[in-house]
Formats: structure tokens, C-alpha cells, sequence
């Protein structure tokens, strides 16, 4: 699922503890790889954003756009997951359990639109919901990935944090859109060609099907969108107010 | 902060002065341990019947009450339901638990556990489609041989495991190997009883071959491994001279 900021309950400094003024965070040797992984990060996520904007441009037209960022936008959602098994094995130091959850929850369902549905079936490649979601997950990471930079190097710009835990308002239900829709295009397809099931008989004595597991997924979105919006909405509220404080400290 | 005091600790004999101050923290809503392992338990006894003897709104009504020819399936049913039995009849008369209760939430996520990957394993075994084990016989006989031993193996655990309480108390004391030849996986391991509840699972999947009893298999082992190693450390903790060739689950492995 979208969002402008997954892993809520990460506070200013991204991968620190809690909140401003006794921060642990990490030490120098991974700070520094840290600030490398974040910008590499930021770097992908504009690369296809800039890849969009140029099909765009070249093409006259927003159809189609997938294939021009199919591959970054493989390698660079993945990699995420690399990021949340460190942040699992602890790794990465100072995190709250619940935004691992979180964070987990989000990059398992974004991991799953990429390769199990719009990978996995070639028909829905072309439909619009994808550059839906593909758009709102390319802002957010942007925002997200250059927020922990600058929180590593102790210089966060206000609009920085301002845009993260502001513009997933709009971002994160465009994702969800997006996605929802995706799945639901991709419904007929993964009923004709039996994709990724399995039915009896057969000598391990087991079934799945994906179309039904396709359902399900749509349905666990309403449970679980509401609870991560508000999460970020508290969330918000928190850090943006704090930061009005601060300032007037100073 | 730090540990609770313990339920048969006296007030006269802490390490306080004239005046004390205690903490209370609510647990929030709690149930006995024995009810919830009651409730639990039986589930899965009642839900596999439901599928072994075919209710018509789970095969369909063409199938209804039908048998299968697969003498397998009937076995499969036994050895699930003396499983559960058995597990009934320690609840009430083997095991002592520390703690009398547990939170009330518990009951209902141990529940939908239980319970629902015992309708999800007992659809596929009873299933009409259900194809029996590939080497036949022989797998079967093996898979009973090896559930029967693992059954003894973990009751003979919790029988002894009980003894180390009989008067009553409360307090952990080091297990050890008595004469019964299945307790010598003390030797070996701080919490056998698991080891032996992972190979009756391991023996019902060879039994049934059934990928989902599999799963369930996969995951009890987890969890299993997780409390076995919490169990480890803290008999690590607690004694000094603890025998330093156990492992927590598998021996010398894990």
C-alpha cells in the first residue's frame, strides 16, 4: 500500500530513537553506509520518476507507461525488502516494533502488486491504475528515502518533513486506488489461464486458487487501509505540532 | 520495573524497609490456563468429525456421509483424535501450570489457530479427491510407528515434568532422565516434550502426505522452537550447574 510515510511511528530522525534531543541513532561506519543506501534509494526512485516524465513527453500520451520503468521499478521495490529484513533482524538500530510491522505490511503488499499481479499478468501491464500506483509509491519514496538522508546527517529541511507526513493525504489512497484496480483488472486473466493454482487431485494432497486469493487480498485493504491512513493522520499530528514547539524554543 | 514478585512470596520477608511501596499492574481480562486449553483442545477434536464423516454443506450434498476406501483416512482420523484426547487428558490430570491464568485475548487468537488449521487440514485428508500416500504400506506403517513412539515420548515428559511438582510448589527445578527410556532425551534437550510433539506432527504428515498438515507441521515447529529456547535460557539463567550438553529443541542442532 502507498504511503508518503511507511513505518510511521519513525520519528524526525528516521532510523534513531524516538524523539529530538537524546538521540542514540546509529554509529559512524553505519551511518555512513546508511546515508549511501538512502541516497541510492532517493537516486532510483527519481530515475523513475524521470523515466515517466520522459515517456511521457516522448510519447505524447499516458498509456503504456509501465514498460518504460518496468525494470528500475522491479529492482528498486524490491530492494526495500532488504530494508525491512534489516530493520526484522535488528540491524538497524532504535525502531518501535509496531512501525516494523507497519513498514513489513507495506512492503509485502507493494513486493506483491509488483511481481505477483503486474508481472505476473501481462495484460493488466497497460492499464492506467498501474501508472496510478506506480506514481504515488515514486513520490512517496522520494520524499521518504531523501527524509532518513537528511535526518542521518542531523539537517532536516522543514519542507522535507512537512512533505512526508503531508502529502500521503492525497498519495496514499491514489496508491491504494491504483492497486485495488490493478487487482481487479487482472481478476479475469488469472481465472482463464489458472495462474498460480493449483486443484485436486493431486498426490500432496492440496489446492489453492488464486483468483479467490486475489479476493481476499481486495478485501483485506478494507480492514487494514483505514487503520494505516489514521495511524499516519496521529501520526501527523504528533510531529508536525512538535516541531512548531521546537522552533518557538529556539 | 524488573520481575514480579511471585505469587508465595510473604510481605514480612522482602528485602524492604519499614515502608514499601507496591506496584500493581492490570493484566486486564484473564482466563484460566486449564479452560483455555479445554476449549482449544476440543475443537479440533469435534471439527475434524465434521469433515470425516462428510457433513453435507462441507463436500457438497452428493457427498454427503459418504466414506472414503482409503483405510488411511480412517487411521489418519484415530490417530488425530487420540492426539487431541490426549492432550484433553493431560490438561486436567498431568500438567501444573505456573501461572493460573492468561489474557482473556489469547483464547481467541489460540483459538482461530487451532481450530482453523484443524478444518483446513481435515478438508483435504477426508476429501473425496484425497490421494493416498506414494509408497503406500510401507509409508503408512512407518508414519504410525513413529506418531505411537513420539505420542509416549511426549506424554512420558509431561508425566515427568509434573512430578518435579508434585507437593504443590510452584518453583522450577532441573528436569532429569528417569528410569522410563523415553525421558533420556533429557540428556539431549531442555524441553523434549516439544521435540516429541514435533515428531508426532512430522509422523501425521508422512502419514497423511499431506501438504497442509505440513504447513501446520512447519509452523508448530516455530513456535515450538521459540518457547523451547525461551524455556533454555531461563533454566540457563536460573541454574548455575545446568548441564551444558542440552540444546533447547534438537539435540546438538538447535
Amino acid at each position: 500500500m502507498a504511503a508518503s510515510g511507511s513505518g510511521g511511528s519513525r520519528a524526525d530522525n528516521g532510523y534513531g530513537s524516538q524523539q529530538p534531543r537524546r538521540r542514540k541513532g546509529p554509529g559512524a561506519l553505519a551511518t555512513a553506509y546508511l546515508v549511501i543506501y538512502n541516497v541510492v534509494m532517493t537516486a532510483g526512485w527519481l530515475v523513475i520518476a524521470v523515466g515517466l516524465v520522459r515517456a511521457y513527453l516522448a510519447k505524447g500520451s499516458y498509456h503504456s507507461l509501465y514498460y518504460s520503468i518496468e525494470k528500475p521499478l522491479k529492482f528498486f521495490q524490491t530492494g526495500a525488502l532488504l530494508e525491512e529484513y534489516l530493520l526484522i533482524a535488528k540491524y538497524l538500530p532504535g525502531i518501535v516494533p509496531s512501525s516494523v510491522v507497519l513498514t513489513a505490511f507495506q512492503v509485502m503488499s507493494r513486493v506483491f502488486l509488483t511481481w505477483a499481479v503486474t508481472h505476473s499478468v501481462k495484460e493488466v501491464q497497460t492499464e492506467d491504475s498501474v501508472l496510478l500506483f506506480v506514481v504515488a509509491w515514486t513520490i512517496t519514496e522520494i520524499i521518504r528515502y531523501s527524509f532518513y538522508t537528511f535526518s542521518l546527517l542531523n539537517h532536516l529541511p522543514y519542507l522535507i518533513k512537512w512533505a512526508r507526513y503531508t502529502l500521503f493525504i492525497v498519495l496514499y489512497p491514489m496508491g491504494v486506488s491504483g492497486e485495488l484496480l490493478t487487482i481487479y483488472a487482472a481478476l479475469p486473466f488469472v481465472r482463464q489461464s489458472g495462474l498460480y493454482s493449483i486443484s485436486l487431485p493431486n498426490k500432496y494432497n492440496f489446492s489453492f486458487d488464486y483468483y479467490t486469493f486475489l479476493i481476499l487480498v481486495m478485501i483485506s485493504y478494507i480492514p487494514i487501509f483505514p487503520q494505516l491512513y489514521f495511524h499516519m493522520l496521529h501520526q501527523r499530528r504528533k510531529v508536525l505540532s512538535h516541531t512548531e514547539e521546537h522552533k518557538k524554543s529556539e | 520495573e524488573g520481575k514480579s514478585l511471585r505469587d508465595d512470596e510473604i510481605l514480612q520477608h522482602l528485602p524492604v524497609g519499614t515502608t514499601a511501596t507496591l506496584y500493581f499492574k492490570d493484566l486486564g481480562p484473564q482466563i484460566g490456563w486449564t479452560t483455555v486449553f479445554l476449549i482449544e483442545y476440543t475443537g479440533p477434536l469435534f471439527i475434524y468429525f465434521l469433515f470425516y464423516f462428510r457433513m453435507p454443506f462441507v463436500y457438497g450434498l452428493d457427498e454427503r456421509f459418504t466414506s472414503s476406501p482409503h483405510p488411511v483416512v480412517n487411521l489418519a482420523c484415530i490417530c488425530h483424535s487420540f492426539h487431541y484426547i490426549k492432550r484433553l487428558i493431560e490438561t486436567v490430570f498431568v500438567h501444573r501450570f505456573s501461572h493460573g491464568t492468561m489474557p482473556l485475548r489469547n483464547i481467541v487468537k489460540n483459538c482461530l489457530y487451532y481450530w482453523g488449521f484443524a478444518a483446513w487440514l481435515a478438508y483435504y485428508i477426508n476429501h473425496p479427491l484425497y490421494t493416498p500416500p506414494s509408497y503406500g504400506k510401507k509409508q503408512i506403517n512407518f508414519a504410525v510407528i513413529m506418531f505411537l513412539l513420539c505420542e509416549a515420548g511426549n506424554f512420558s515428559i509431561h508425566v515427568a515434568l509434573s512430578d518435579l511438582r508434585r507437593n504443590g510448589s510452584k518453583t522450577r527445578k532441573i528436569p532429569y532422565p528417569t528410569k522410563n527410556p523415553f525421558t533420556w532425551l533429557f540428556f539431549f534437550v531442555s524441553c523434549p516434550n516439544y521435540t516429541y510433539e514435533v515428531g508426532t506432527w512430522i509422523s501425521f504428515t508422512i502419514m497423511t502426505q499431506c501438504v497442509p498438515v505440513g504447513l501446520f507441521t512447519l509452523l508448530c515447529f516455530i513456535q515450538m522452537t521459540i518457547w523451547a529456547k525461551d524455556k533454555h535460557c531461563t533454566y540457563l539463567r536460573e541454574f548455575k550447574d545446568y548441564p551444558s550438553l542440552r540444546m533447547p529443541i534438537i539435540p546438538f542442532l538447535l
